[in-house]
C-alpha cells in the first residue's frame, strides 16, 4: 500500500493552507517581534503603522479578549509580550492589512522602546544562575559510586550537540474565518488539533466548541508544529476582532529566525567498564538549551533522560537532567524528541572508552547490547527485544568486521583521504512519555451508497498515516481501499485529539479506526444473520466487498448490503476510542513502564574525509530496522530513508549560528540541508523480518522517529577519522561541519 | 503590455515587469500547484519550465526557479507549471514518482516533476547523472532522496530504451512517451503571434536584470516598482564564440549555456564540472556570467575563475559607446566596481589558453552543491618550453572585500614548480588576505583553508 496522497501531489492538486481559495475580504497578518533578547518593554508606538497604506488594524497584548498565554506545558509564554521581552523574535503584536507586503511595511513603522537587560545565552551559565524550566530530574539505579570503584576503564568528559532547524517546506501558518454565532474556524498547519484548539479558545476567551480547527495536511511538520500555537492563534485573534478572514504565513527567514529548533545540549559523562569491556556504570548530566520559555522542552528533556542508556544494558546509572532557560527563541519538538541527544550521550562515552581501551567501539557495543530480561534504568524489564537480531542481520548482510578491516587497510595506504566507519544500534521507546496523551479516537461513517469516510485525530504530514489508516479500515471492513476516504482532521468530528507525534499516529489512531470498523462489521454481520437467518457470525465474512456465508459467496454486493442495512435501520456510523493499555510512570520514583514497546535497528555508516580540505562524502549507509509487521513497506522504507538523511544533516552540515546578542544569524541561504548529491550513493534499508509486536495495531511498529538515530553514524564515522589523525584535543561537538573537521585537523 | 503563454493559455498583462512570476502564477492565474517555500531559489518547490522560441523555430525548455523570475523576463515565453502537464492519465514522470514512492508531504513534489520533465528536454543522452544534476536545486526534507533517485533512474532507463534519440525530434519523443501533453506542438505558432510591446530603455535609474537570481533575493520589493532592463531581451548578446585570440562570451549568456558550451570546454574541459559547483540547474538556467561579475560578491565563483583567466569586459553605453576594462581592475571595493548606471557588460573576453597552460579551481562550502563558498580560489599557470612558470595567477574569494587577484608572483617567473616554491607561493598568498568572521566561517578558518586550497592547486605536480 503506497501513500495514496501521491497521486494528487504529483499533479500539484494537493491543497495546503496557501492553496485554499482566498475568501472574499481576506486580510493578511504579520507579527512584529522583539529586536532585543532581554529587556523591559517600556512603550509600543503603533500610531504610524495604524494609518499606513492598506492597514486594517494593529493589535498588541491589550487587544487580547481572553488570556494572553500560549504556554504549552507551563504558563510562561504570553502570546504577545506585555512587560518584558525574553528573546529576539518574540511576538509583541501584529499588523493586519490588505496585503502581506503592506502589513510587512507597516511593521517597520512601529517603534518599540525596550530597556535592555544582559541576556543569558549559555545553558550551563543559566543552570548556575538557577534559570531552569520545570524541575531538575534525577534518576538513579544501582550504586554508581560503588560501581565506578570496580571499573578498570573510566571515560569521562564533556561534549555538546547542536540545534537543528526543521525546515518543513510549508512554513508556520494559519487561515482563520469568522463563522456565525461568534464561532471561528481555523485551517491550520498544526500537529496538535486538540491543544491548538484549546490555545485559540483561551486567547479568544470563548469556549472550545466555538473554535473549529481543520487540518487537511501539512507540508512537513517533524515536530515543529506541535506546541507553539502563536502562528495559528494570531490569525484567529485577528479574524475574531475584525470579523474578517485573516491569513498568517511566515516567510522562510521569519520562520528560521523565530521558531523553535531541535535543542542543543551540553553533556558531562562518565562511563565505567570492567576489563572485558562490560559497562558497569554510567553517570550523565544533561543540560538542555531550552530557550526563553518552557514550550515543550521539559517533555523533550524527559525523553532524553529516559534514553541515555541507548541500546545497552547498564546496571548502575545516574542521570541528571535540567532544562535551561536562555534568551533564544524557545526550542520545541523535532523528530526524535530528545532521544537522539540521549543516545548521543552514551554513544560518545562508548567511543571515548574504546579509545582508552584501544579497541574498536563495536566490541563494547556488542558486549553490552540489550537482551530479553534486561532492565532499563527506570525499572522496565525488556521482552521481545530485537536489538541483537538487528545487529546480527546487519552483520550477516554487510560483514561488519570485514568492512572495518577494509577501512583500516585503506587508511594505511592513503594520506590525504581517510575513511571512517561507525555502527549504531537503536532502541527507541514508543508511546508518549506523558501517559495521558496515549489516547485517540476515530469516527467511521458508512454512507448509503457504500462509501466509507474515516476521521481520526491523526494529522497527515507526509508520513503516510492517512494511507495506513485507510488500509486498516478497508482490511477490517473487508472492502477495497478505494471505498474508503480519509477525511480532514477536524476538532468538531474528533475532539481532544492528542498531537500526531511520538511516532504514535498510526499506532493510536489506526487502532481507534480499527475498533470502530470492527464494531460496524459486527453490526453488518448481525444484519446479514437476521436476513439469512444464520446466526453463527464467525462464518459470515466480507472480503474485497463480497459477502460470504459458510465460505459461499452471497449474491449481494457491499453496496446492496449497506443499502439494506440502512433500510433496516442499522447504525452505520461508529465512533471509537483507544488508549494504550498498561503504561504508567511515577515521576517521583522515576520508575515505571512509560513505553508500550521499543523499536530497534542497527546501521553501518561509511564516510570518506578529504583531510586537506576538511570536506567529506557520506559514502554508504546500510540500515536494518525493526518495524514489526509493516503496515506499508513503501511508506516505512520512506520514513526510514527520510529520517536517516535528516539526521545525517543534523550530525554534519546543518548548523544554526547565534549572534552574541542571541539573534539567529542563519537564514535560508546559509542553512544547508541535504541535497540529492549529498545522499550516500550506497543506501540500503532492510526491514527486519519476522518481527511481531502485539502492542500495536496489526502487529506493526511505529516508524516516524526511531530511524533518526541511525544518522548519528555519520558523526562517529567522521569522528573516527579525526581521532585517527589527532588525539590531543577533546572530542569535537556535533555537527561536524566541514569547517569543524578542517579546524580539528589543522588548528 | 507583457504577453506570454502559461500552460495552454495566452496571457496579457499590464502588471509591472518586476512582478515575481511565482506570485503571478499563484495569485493572478490561481495555479496553486507551484509552491512557495523559500523565495530565494534555495529549494526548487517553485520550479517551472520556461520555453523560448529559438532561431530555428523550435521551443527550447529549461527549468527555472519562478520565485526569482520577474515576469518581464519571460515575455514571449511558454511557462509550464505542473497544471500544464495535465493529460488524461498521469505523465510518465508523475507515474514513476508514484511507483517509486518518491513523494511524502508533497510540497516539493511539483517542482521535482518539473525538474525531471526539464531533464527530458535538456539532457543530450538521457544519462542518469544528468537526471540527478537536473534535481540539484530541488530540496526535499522528507524522503531522503533514495526514492527520488530511483524514480530518476527509471526515467533515464525508459528514455534510453526508446530508440528515438534524435534531438531534433525531442518533442515528438516526449509526447509519444506521455511526458508532455500534445498541445506543446501548437506552442511555437502561438508564441510567434505574441510579440509583447515593451521596448526597454536603459537610463541611470534603470535596474539591469542579468538573470536576477541574486538581485531578486536582495531587494524584490524595490525591484517590483523599478524600471527594469532585461539582458534576456538582448538576444544579440546570447552568444559564445571565439576569434583568433579570445573566447567571446555575450553578456546574456547564462551559466548553464557556458557550462555546456563546446567552445568553452574545448579550451577549458574542467568547466563542465566546475560550474556545477556554482549553483543549481534551476538557477544556472537563468543566472548569467555577466550578472555574477556585476553582483561583485567577494566570493563569486565566476569572478574568481575569470580573474586568473585574465578576462576582460567589454562595456557598452548607448551614449558613450564601448570601452574595455580588465576584470582584475574592475573591482574597486566591497560591491563597488567600474560600471555606471547606463552601462552594461556587453561581452566577456577570455584569452585562449596557450599550449602549456594549467588551470584549476577549488571551492569549499558547507554543502558541496548549491552553497556559497567559505573560500574559493583559482590558479592559472603559463609554462615556457622548459616547464618553467612564465605567468602565475592566483585568485582568492571570501578573504577580502572583493574577489581578489593575488599579486606579486613575479619572483616565480622562470622557476619550476617544486615543493619549496609551492610552499612559498602559499605563504605569499595567505599574507595578502584579511578575511573576517562571518556566517561562512571564522577568519582563522578561511585563512588556513586558503592555504590548503592553494597547496591543492599544485597537488598534481
Amino acid at each position: 500500500m503506497k501513500n495514496t496522497d501521491m497521486r494528487m501531489h504529483v499533479q500539484g492538486k494537493s491543497v495546503f493552507i496557501d492553496d485554499i481559495t482566498a475568501p472574499d475580504g481576506l486580510l493578511h497578518a504579520v507579527l512584529f517581534t522583539s529586536p532585543v533578547s532581554k529587556g523591559r518593554l517600556k512603550n509600543i508606538d503603533i500610531s504610524k503603522a495604524k494609518t499606513a497604506k492598506g492597514v486594517a488594524a494593529v493589535f498588541t497584548h491589550k487587544d487580547i479578549p481572553g488570556k494572553n498565554q500560549i504556554g504549552h506545558m507551563i504558563l510562561d509564554q504570553p502570546m504577545f509580550a506585555f512587560d518584558e521581552v525574553e528573546y529576539i523574535g518574540q511576538p509583541i503584536g501584529m499588523v493586519v492589512a490588505d496585503t502581506r507586503k503592506n502589513a510587512s511595511k507597516a511593521c517597520q513603522l512601529i517603534n518599540i522602546d525596550i530597556e535592555k537587560i544582559e541576556p543569558v545565552l549559555d545553558p550551563r551559565e543559566a543552570y548556575k544562575k538557577g534559570l531552569i524550566h520545570a524541575q531538575k530530574r534525577v534518576l538513579t539505579n544501582g550504586d554508581v559510586e560503588a560501581a565506578f570503584k570496580n571499573c578498570k576503564y573510566i571515560a569521562e568528559g564533556t561534549i555538546d550537540s547542536g540545534p537543528q532547524e526543521h525546515f518543513y517546506f510549508e512554513t508556520q501558518r494559519g487561515l482563520a474565518y469568522p463563522v456565525e454565532d461568534d464561532k471561528i474556524k481555523v485551517c491550520a498547519s498544526a500537529q496538535s488539533p486538540g491543544a491548538y484548539q484549546h490555545h485559540v479558545a483561551e486567547i479568544l476567551g470563548i469556549p472550545m466548541h466555538k473554535v473549529e480547527l481543520e487540518i487537511r495536511r501539512l507540508g512537513g511538520g517533524f515536530g515543529g508544529k506541535e506546541s507553539t500555537a502563536v502562528w495559528v492563534a494570531a490569525p484567529a485573534l485577528a479574524a475574531k476582532l475584525l470579523n474578517r478572514p485573516v491569513k498568517l504565513a511566515l516567510t522562510r527567514n521569519e520562520d528560521i529566525a523565530t521558531s523553535g529548533k531541535r535543542h542543543a545540549y551540553s553533556y558531562d559523562y562518565k562511563l565505567g567498564l570492567d576489563a572485558e569491556g562490560k559497562i558497569l556504570a554510567f553517570e550523565i548530566f544533561l543540560y538542555q538549551h531550552a530557550g526563553a520559555c518552557a514550550d515543550i522542552s521539559p517533555a523533550v528533556l524527559g525523553r532524553s533522560f529516559l534514553h541515555t542508556s541507548g541500546s545497552y544494558y547498564i546496571p548502575n546509572i545516574k542521570v541528571t537532567a535540567v532544562s535551561c532557560k536562555t534568551n533564544i527563541p524557545p526550542n520545541n519538538a523535532f523528530r526524535g524528541f530528545g532521544v537522539p541527544q540521549g543516545t548521543f550521550s552514551i554513544e560518545t562515552a562508548i567511543q571515548h572508552a574504546s579509545e582508552i581501551m584501544g579497541i574498536n567501539p563495536i566490541e563494547i557495543k556488542k558486549k553490552n547490547l540489550l537482551s530479553d530480561g534486561d532492565f532499563l534504568p527506570y525499572g522496565m524489564r525488556l521482552e521481545k527485544t530485537n536489538a541483537r537480531r538487528c545487529w546480527e542481520t546487519l552483520d550477516k548482510q554487510t560483514d561488519i568486521a570485514k568492512r572495518i578491516k577494509s577501512v583500516e587497510e585503506y587508511n594505511k595506504n592513503n594520506k590525504n583521504f581517510k575513511r571512517g566507519i561507525a555502527v549504531i544500534p537503536v532502541c527507541f521507546g514508543i508511546s508518549f512519555a506523558q501517559s495521558t496523551l496515549n489516547q485517540a479516537s476515530a469516527l467511521v461513517n458508512i454512507y448509503i451508497d457504500g462509501s466509507v469516510s474515516v476521521s481520526a485525530g491523526a494529522v497527515e504530514m507526509g508520513q503516510g498515516v492517512n494511507s495506513k489508516i485507510q488500509s486498516i479500515a478497508a482490511k477490517t471492513l473487508g472492502i477495497p481501499v478505494n471505498f474508503v476516504h480519509i477525511d480532514t482532521t477536524n476538532t468538531s468530528r474528533i475532539p481532544n485529539a492528542s498531537p500526531t507525534s511520538a511516532s504514535t499516529g498510526a499506532d493510536l489512531n489506526g487502532m481507534a479506526a480499527k475498533t470502530a470498523c470492527e464494531e460496524l462489521l459486527l453490526r453488518l454481520k448481525k444484519y446479514i444473520a437476521k436476513k439469512t437467518n444464520y446466526y453463527i457470525l464467525d462464518e459470515i465474512l466480507i472480503n474485497d466487498g463480497v459477502v460470504f456465508l459458510k465460505g459461499a459467496k452471497l449474491d449481494f454486493t457491499w453496496k446492496e448490503l449497506i443499502a439494506e442495512a440502512y433500510a433496516d435501520r442499522t447504525d452505520l456510523s461508529c465512533h471509537s476510542f483507544y488508549a494504550t493499555p498498561a503504561i504508567y510512570y511515577d515521576r517521583i520514583k522515576e520508575r515505571g513502564r512509560p513505553f508500550a514497546y521499543y523499536s530497534y535497528g542497527t546501521s553501518i555508516t561509511e564516510v570518506l574525509v578529504d583531510c586537506v580540505r576538511g570536506t567529506y562524502d557520506i559514502e554508504s549507509v546500510d540500515v536494518v530496522h525493526d518495524v514489526g509487521q509493516s503496515l506499508s513497506k513503501e511508506i516505512d522504507k520512506g520514513q526510514i530513508e527520510g529520517g536517516v538523511i535528516q539526521s545525517i544533516g543534523w550530525a554534519t552540515i546543518e548548523q544554526i549560528k547565534y549572534g552574541k546578542d542571541g539573534k539567529v544569524l542563519t537564514s535560508a541561504n546559509s542553512y544547508k540541508i541535504p541535497d540529492i548529491k549529498f545522499v550516500p550513493k550506497k543506501f540500503n534499508v532492510t526491514l527486519l523480518e519476522n518481527s511481531n509486536n502485539p502492542y500495536a495495531v496489526c502487529n506493526s511498529k511505529a516508524v516516524g522517529e526511531p530511524p533518526f538515530i541511525h544518522g548519528l553514524g555519520a558523526y562517529y564515522a567522521i569522528l573516527s577519522v579525526l581521532r585517527g589523525i589527532r588525539k590531543d584535543k577533546p572530542f569535537p561537538s556535533l555537527p561536524l561541519t566541514p569547517e569543524k573537521v578542517f579546524m580539528y585537523i589543522r588548528e | 503590455m507583457l504577453k506570454f503563454i502559461i500552460n495552454n493559455k495566452i496571457v496579457e498583462t499590464e502588471k509591472s515587469a518586476g512582478m515575481i512570476l511565482l506570485d503571478f502564477i499563484r495569485n493572478e492565474e490561481k495555479l496553486t500547484g507551484t509552491k512557495e517555500a523559500c523565495r530565494e531559489g534555495e529549494c526548487g518547490a517553485c520550479s517551472v519550465l520556461i520555453g523560448k522560441l529559438n532561431e530555428s523555430g523550435k521551443m527550447e525548455y529549461k527549468t527555472c526557479a519562478s520565485c526569482l523570475l520577474p515576469i518581464g523576463d519571460v515575455k514571449d515565453c511558454h511557462i509550464v507549471t505542473v497544471e500544464g502537464l495535465d493529460m488524461p492519465d498521469l505523465t510518465l514522470v508523475q507515474r514513476l514518482i508514484i511507483e517509486n514512492s518518491a513523494s511524502q508531504c508533497g510540497f516539493c513534489t511539483p517542482g521535482i516533476v518539473l525538474s525531471l520533465t526539464g531533464y527530458c528536454f535538456s539532457s543530450d543522452n538521457f544519462d542518469y547523472e544528468d537526471a540527478i544534476t537536473a534535481l540539484d536545486g530541488n530540496i526535499c526534507r522528507c524522503t531522503g532522496y533514495a526514492a527520488i533517485r530511483n524514480a530518476a533512474k527509471a526515467l533515464s532507463d525508459s528514455l534510453l530504451n526508446n530508440k528515438n534519440s534524435d534531438k531534433n525530434k525531442r518533442l515528438e519523443l516526449l509526447a509519444d512517451m506521455e511526458i508532455v501533453p500534445k498541445y506543446f506542438f501548437d506552442i511555437p505558432e502561438k508564441i510567434k503571434s505574441l510579440k509583447s510591446r515593451c521596448n526597454q530603455d536603459l537610463n541611470d535609474d534603470t535596474a539591469v536584470v542579468a538573470g536576477g537570481t541574486d538581485l531578486f533575493v536582495q531587494k524584490p520589493d524595490k525591484l517590483e516598482d523599478s524600471k527594469l532592463y532585461f539582458m534576456s531581451g538582448r538576444s544579440d548578446l546570447d552568444y559564445i564564440k571565439s576569434d583568433d585570440s579570445n573566447l567571446l562570451i555575450g553578456g546574456a549568456v547564462n551559466l548553464e549555456e557556458f557550462r555546456k558550451s563546446e567552445t568553452v570546454n574545448k579550451y577549458f574541459p574542467q568547466m563542465k564540472n566546475i560550474i556545477l559547483l556554482h549553483s543549481s540547474t534551476i538557477l544556472r538556467n537563468k543566472a548569467t556570467i555577466a550578472g555574477n561579475i556585476v553582483n561583485a560578491s567577494p566570493i563569486g565563483d565566476m569572478s574568481i575563475i575569470l580573474l586568473v583567466l585574465n578576462a576582460a569586459l567589454v562595456i557598452e553605453c548607448k551614449s558613450r559607446g564601448l570601452r574595455e576594462v580588465k576584470l582584475s581592475e574592475f573591482y574597486k571595493g566591497y560591491k563597488k566596481y567600474d560600471l555606471i548606471g547606463c552601462e552594461i557588460i556587453r561581452e566577456i573576453k577570455i584569452p585562449k589558453p596557450s599550449q602549456n597552460f594549467y588551470f584549476n579551481f577549488e571551492k569549499v562550502s558547507n554543502r558541496k552543491i548549491l552553497d556559497i563558498a567559505s573560500v574559493n580560489s583559482a590558479v592559472s599557470i603559463k609554462f615556457d618550453g622548459n616547464n618553467n612558470m612564465e605567468d602565475l595567477k592566483i585568485s582568492a574569494g571570501g578573504v577580502a572585500p572583493i574577489p581578489l587577484l593575488l599579486k606579486g608572483f613575479d619572483e616565480f617567473t622562470g622557476k619550476k614548480i617544486n615543493s619549496e616554491n609551492i610552499k612559498k607561493i602559499a605563504e605569499f598568498s595567505v599574507n595578502q588576505v584579511a578575511p573576517i568572521d562571518d556566517i561562512r566561517g571564522s577568519a582563522k578558518y578561511k585563512k588556513l583553508l586558503l592555504k590548503q586550497l592553494i597547496l591543492s592547486h599544485f597537488e598534481k605536480f
